[in-house]
């Protein structure tokens, strides 16, 4: 479309963040670390609460026009939960938000998850900086997909 | 994928298909209330691509009908997101069709923010399935009103009803927005003392309908009677404005808040004032970006090109004058073009 010709530069939206903890789970100081940590990074960030279900997480990040939902899991059920999500989107043909995950996740469950399309999948203590570069560039392939339906 | 097969795909495809960034499709998803149109089309908004931005809103264009636009404003932590997510649902229950917008400030340093506002209404808005969505306030000049502006249209063309839109009513981007609302609603709650006095200055003249939210709260009847003897003192003709006392403990108490908005829009509506500053706000916007696209940017090629003529050194000139004879070059060619059949 004709659209931007005139334009070659504007000023772009920051990448936009659902920050999710889907099932059942109490531990909740980890995903506001988190939260601040994107949010001093440039990003806008949401949280979903508590204890949203998967359905929830979906309608939020579309509602919202996010590019990134990163999912968040302390016990075992991520490998469920995430592929819930992760099914959802790709049945309401979703493909335009990008899934991150992280969490006590063992490296044995990794390949089935990066092939669900859920990358990252990093482990406590691994440095912010990791995270953050990792959801940026994720985004910023979230945000050209966006770009590219015209 | 090998979990997925391909017919199943097609199936979904066929049920949902992907949220459309092309222009007709989102049109027509906004007309019938998809929440993914609607939110695709906030987003390009929110993008500083003006063109973009003017192609969604010239094929919005002229709404069948005008959105009430109610404005909640207050100090942090009053209670605001508590009680649009009661006050939303409770519409939708009278059938009126409602959606949220909340104004987040961002970081002037780093350009982030946590929009914090949703969570805080996120069991309503599931609940009475209403469309919410977060803006940031990035700071740039204007731009959190032009979003705002354009994300109504989108709203209203969607058949809203009634469209609610929160900010904390601190600084000149948040009044400006206030200024979109047909109905300003201010929180207030018991204990504030000196901070209503503060408060006063600005947005209190402004308001329409004033809340003492966390009635649970000890002097919640003191703080209701501060506020009704300042409006006991305002002249008696015209809109008398009231006080309604809110909780969330006690869910019928927004009754009297929904009551209170909906007899404000029908005394708008009695003197043909529904939208009339939103009118004139939604059109300087649209000037603004026409003269952006029409003469600024034209004007700035023009700089640059002389710039490029190798006689010329733009930095011997006085910019004053430079910038004269440009804008009068510019108005002469235009006229040159205009005049010749
Ligand atoms: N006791 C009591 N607490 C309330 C009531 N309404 C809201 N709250 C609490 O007040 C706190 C702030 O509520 P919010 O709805 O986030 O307030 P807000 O004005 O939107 O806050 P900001 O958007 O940050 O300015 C939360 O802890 C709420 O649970 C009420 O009616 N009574
Ligand atoms: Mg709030």
């Amino acid at each position: 479309m004709a659209a931007g010709k005139n334009q070659s530069s504007y000023k772009q939206r920051p990448p936009k963040i659902l920050l999710a903890k889907p099932g059942i789970d109490g531990h909740d100081r980890g995903v506001l670390v988190l939260a601040r940590a994107f949010r001093d990074a440039g990003m806008e960030v949401l949280y979903a609460g508590l204890l949203p279900t998967p359905e929830e997480v979906i309608d939020t990040a579309v509602n919202e026009d996010v590019d990134v939902i990163a999912m968040s899991l302390l016990n075992g059920a991520h490998l469920t939960v995430f592929k819930r999500v992760a099914d959802l989107m790709k049945e309401r043909g979703i493909d335009d938000i990008a899934l991150v995950g992280g969490g006590t996740i063992p490296e044995e469950d990794k390949p089935a998850l990066e092939a669900m399309g859920i990358t990252g999948n990093y482990g406590p203590g691994t440095p912010l900086s990791i995270i953050i570069e990792h959801v940026q560039r994720r985004s910023a392939e979230a945000r050209k997909k966006k770009m590219e339906q015209d | 994928m090998s979990t997925f097969k391909g017919d199943q795909r097609k199936q979904g495809r066929k049920r949902w298909s992907r949220i459309k960034t092309n222009v007709s499709e989102l049109i027509s998803g906004i007309r019938e209330n998809k929440f993914a149109s609607i939110a695709r089309a906030i987003s390009i908004i929110e993008d500083g691509n003006s063109v973009r931005r003017k192609d969604i809103l010239r094929r919005i264009g002229k709404p069948e009908k005008r959105s009430h636009i109610v404005g909640i404003t207050g100090p942090p932590g009053i209670g605001k997101s508590t009680l649009i997510g009661n006050l939303s649902s409770g519409m939708m229950d009278q059938g009126l069709r409602t959606s949220v917008l909340a104004i987040d400030a961002s970081s002037p340093f780093t350009g982030g923010s946590l929009l914090g506002n949703r969570i805080r209404m996120q069991e309503n808005l599931r609940d009475a399935n209403i469309f919410m969505r977060s803006l940031a306030n990035r700071g740039e000049k204007g731009g959190l009103s032009r979003s705002a502006i354009g994300a109504v249209r989108i709203l209203e063309a969607a058949g809203n009803q009634e469209i609610i839109i929160e900010t904390v009513g601190a600084g000149q981007a948040d009044l400006d927005i206030m200024n979109l609302a047909d109905t300003i609603v201010l929180v207030l709650a018991p204990g504030l003392g000196d901070e209503i006095q503060a408060i006063k200055a600005g947005i209190m003249e402004i308001s329409d309908i004033y809340v003492i939210n966390k009635m649970d709260r000890e002097g919640a009847y003191f703080a209701m009677k501060d506020i009704e003897d300042i409006v006991s003192m305002d002249e008696n003709s015209g809109w008398k404005r009231p006080v309604v006392g809110t909780t969330n403990q006690d869910l019928s108490s927004y009754k009297s808040l929904i009551d209170a908005i909906c007899s404000h829009r029908k005394y708008l509506e009695g003197r043909n004032l529904l939208s009339v500053k939103r009118g004139l706000m939604e059109m300087e916007t649209a000037l603004e970006d026409e003269i952006d696209e029409k003469i600024t940017r034209k004007l700035k090629e023009m700089l640059h090109n002389e710039e490029r003529k190798e006689n010329v050194n733009l930095a011997t000139e006085d910019p004053y004058t430079a910038a004269e004879r440009l804008l009068q070059n510019f108005i002469k060619i235009r006229e040159q073009s205009t005049s010749s059949p």
